[in-house]
């Protein structure tokens, strides 16, 4: 078995970005996963960016625009 | 309200942080590798042309390594020359093969270095500046500069009146987000620029004596709730560091746009002045992606945050200034007491949130509107902490400003179990039930009456099994005071008779991490005229209330800081508490009593131990 490498892109662990971790993923190319070394996070590409997609569960208004009289506004 | 200030800095790092483990992959380190230079330099130019192209000048700051580059000092050159670029000089970047062949050393960051490695590093730094231009700067930074290395630069080089000179709240949490391999623990300093006093960086001078020569600005302006909650490094404005958080989708991050909005919007909070920072290191736009953002979003990143500004300043709600040229506008423009204050809310996660942030140089301070006001961040900056960093002193790595408060590293209001968190916060008490306004959740309103800033909440309702109290809570920031008012007014009860205890509290403790320190050094004292009773803190859990306090008080000598409550109400008794070894904590506080339409108030009040 050969050395594991980098993927196409530099993905990180999304199950430990959830818990505020950045941590690089490795590529196995035989199995074509990405892994994690500091959790037991195992998924190809596909899973990655589905699990990435996920982790942005908690930014409920991050496709809001906020305009200036906005920022003391709470009752909408 | 006036033009939001901006300042842009661009840095030729000839080898960027990240980039050489990044483009590197699979390679023996070699940081003379030439693709590494020339994609270095290409980058630094692609974010300079970005910065023109949208009408902004930029502060230049020359590293260490791109001073030995004739193309990076050509172009600073020309660039100063057509757009009005300071050429500056920044500590960051200090990593290239002459800089290890000479040191012999891997570090870094200069402030983690011996006094003497950074007088010598200073010096070689800036007359190899002086040799490529033939001035010395007038402004430099690094991502944080301590008194020492501060004092020494403007005593050998008084050309220098601005400098980078902390991330704001990057610490701990940076570290663990890092997987406990990023050294930058600078927590406790203020978000936005300020006068460094000669004693400690981080608080604020008081006066002329105090002033350490420079303004200090922040790297990044960062978001007030998501980087003290989270990881610092993805909620500034750092396009990038947008995407490193993933606030993105489709490519579009509104969010960048509402946090430098957000920052306009506090110039309603301070006589009509804002100000933002943006400051990318190349590493950050290089060629091969940063992690699965690739070199496509990240351009257009850095293009649409460059792009924003530069509409801002079309539309007139923005000038663009130099650091030095801020340096100056910054003196003019504040006096050395003036607070710096923040009424900011959650414009990421959809809670409604709202803080407050005050940070004058007596005192830096959270309010959090979601704990019923509750004072959640606490910085005696009064106490100008003795507190040198670097190799060869107490503190090798951790440059932060020790807490009295910090709800994150010492829990707040919600515990496990047992023990206390720390907070200054009240209880209401009637008939045996007890309430903690830390779980009234309301909103604050700013106002200015001379010297003061004050908070004024929503009122709360408090509801007991035969009794609902509608209180409300002050808060009042008197400017050069040191200390902080808290007035809880009853304003309606369904039995208009009624009367309730309230227990005004500070639980607290000192530290810089989520770890406890040893707190035996410390003394706790209540006082009534001429009666003092102390208690040398040994974990057993005592208490100790008096009548008619004068005041209760906690001295605690690590960090050179007195701190008290003091009261005006009815049927008044002070107290502290000393913490045991599972809750190493200490707690002051006033019970009292309240009927409609009465007032309990209280002080918080600070002051240096010596």
């Amino acid at each position: 078995m050969a050395q594991s490498g980098k993927g196409r892109l530099n993905y990180r662990c999304p199950s430990c970005f959830m818990r505020d971790l950045d941590i690089d993923m490795f590529y196995d190319k035989e199995k074509d996963e990405f892994y994690c070394i500091r959790c037991q996070y195992t998924g190809n590409e596909k899973d990655v960016l589905e699990k990435n997609e996920m982790a942005r569960f908690r930014y409920r208004d991050m496709c809001k625009r906020y305009e200036l009289d906005d920022f003391e506004k709470f009752d909408d | 309200m006036d033009k939001m200030i901006l300042n842009l800095i661009h840095r030729p790092e000839m080898v960027p942080e990240y980039a050489e483990k990044i483009t590197g992959r699979g390679k023996a380190e070699d940081i003379g590798r030439k693709s590494l230079l020339t994609e270095s330099l290409d980058i630094f130019k692609t974010q300079q042309r970005l910065a023109h192209e949208n009408g902004l000048k930029t502060t230049i700051q020359m590293t260490y390594s791109s001073l030995f580059n004739e193309e990076a000092v050509r172009l600073a050159k020309e660039h100063h020359k057509q757009y009005g670029d300071e050429i500056a000089l920044t500590l960051l970047g200090l990593p290239c093969k002459e800089f290890r062949e000479k040191y012999k050393t891997k570090d870094f960051c200069i402030w983690m270095f011996s006094l003497e490695d950074k007088k010598t590093i200073v010096r070689d730094v800036f007359e190899k500046f002086h040799e490529c231009f033939g001035f010395y700067p007038e402004s430099t930074g690094s991502y944080f500069m301590d008194a020492e290395l501060i004092n020494y630069i403007k005593e050998t080089y008084p050309t220098v009146k601005c400098a980078v000179a902390t991330c704001w709240e990057e610490g701990p949490k940076a570290y663990h987000t890092c997987n406990n391999s990023w050294y930058t623990f600078l927590d406790g300093g203020p978000w936005a620029p300020w006068i460094p006093s000669k004693a400690n960086s981080h608080a604020p001078a008081a006066n002329a004596a105090e002033d350490s020569g420079i303004v200090a600005i922040p790297h990044l302006s960062r978001d007030l709730i998501a980087c003290y909650d989270g990881n610092g490094s993805n909620f500034g404005t750092h396009p990038q560091n947008v995407l490193r958080g993933m606030i993105y989708r489709d490519g579009e991050y509104p969010y960048l746009y509402n946090l430098i909005d957000q920052f306009r919007y506090q110039a309603k909070f301070n006589n009509g002045y804002s100000y933002n920072m943006m400051f990318v290191g190349p590493g950050w736009m290089n060629k091969m992606g940063r992690w699965e953002a690739p070199y496509e979003l990240l351009y257009k990143a850095y293009s649409d945050g460059c792009a924003y500004y530069g509409q801002l300043k079309k539309e007139g709600k923005l000038a663009d200034m130099t650091m030095s040229e801020f340096a100056d506008y910054y003196r003019m423009k504040k006096n050395y007491t003036e607070p710096e204050c923040a009424l900011w809310r959650d414009i990421l996660y959809g809670s409604k949130k709202q803080v407050f942030w005050y940070c004058d140089p007596y005192i830096r301070a959270c309010v959090n509107m979601d704990e019923g006001g509750a004072v959640v961040d606490l910085r005696p900056y009064v106490a100008k902490i003795d507190w040198p960093v670097g190799i060869g002193t107490k503190h090798v790595q951790n440059a932060s400003y020790p807490f009295l408060i910090q709800e994150k590293y010492r829990a707040g209001y919600f515990t496990h179990y047992a023990g206390e968190g720390t907070v200054r916060s009240a209880k209401m008490v009637h008939n045996g039930e007890q309430v903690d306004l830390c779980l009234c959740r309301t909103k604050a309103h700013f106002t200015q009456e001379g010297k003061c800033r004050i908070l004024t909440l929503d009122p709360v309702e408090i509801e007991f099994s035969d009794l609902t109290v509608k209180l409300q809570t002050v808060i009042t920031f008197e400017e050069g005071s040191s200390r902080i008012r808290f007035d809880r007014r009853i304003i309606e009860m369904s039995d208009p008779n009624a009367e309730v205890s309230i227990d005004e509290y500070m639980v607290a403790c000192y530290g810089t991490t989520e770890y406890p320190e040893d707190m035996t050094p410390l003394t706790l004292e209540l006082a009534k005229d001429d009666v003092k009773t102390k208690l040398a803190f040994a974990y057993k859990c005592r208490e100790q209330s008096m009548d008619g306090a004068d005041y209760t008080a906690c001295i605690l000598p690590p960090i050179d800081t007195r701190v008290s409550l003091t009261c005006q109400g009815r049927e008044k008794t002070g107290y502290f508490k000393e913490g045991y070894a599972f809750s190493p904590m200490f707690t002051l506080g006033y019970t009292g009593k309240l009927k409609n339409g009465e007032v309990f108030t209280t002080w918080l009040n600070l002051e240096k131990a010596d």
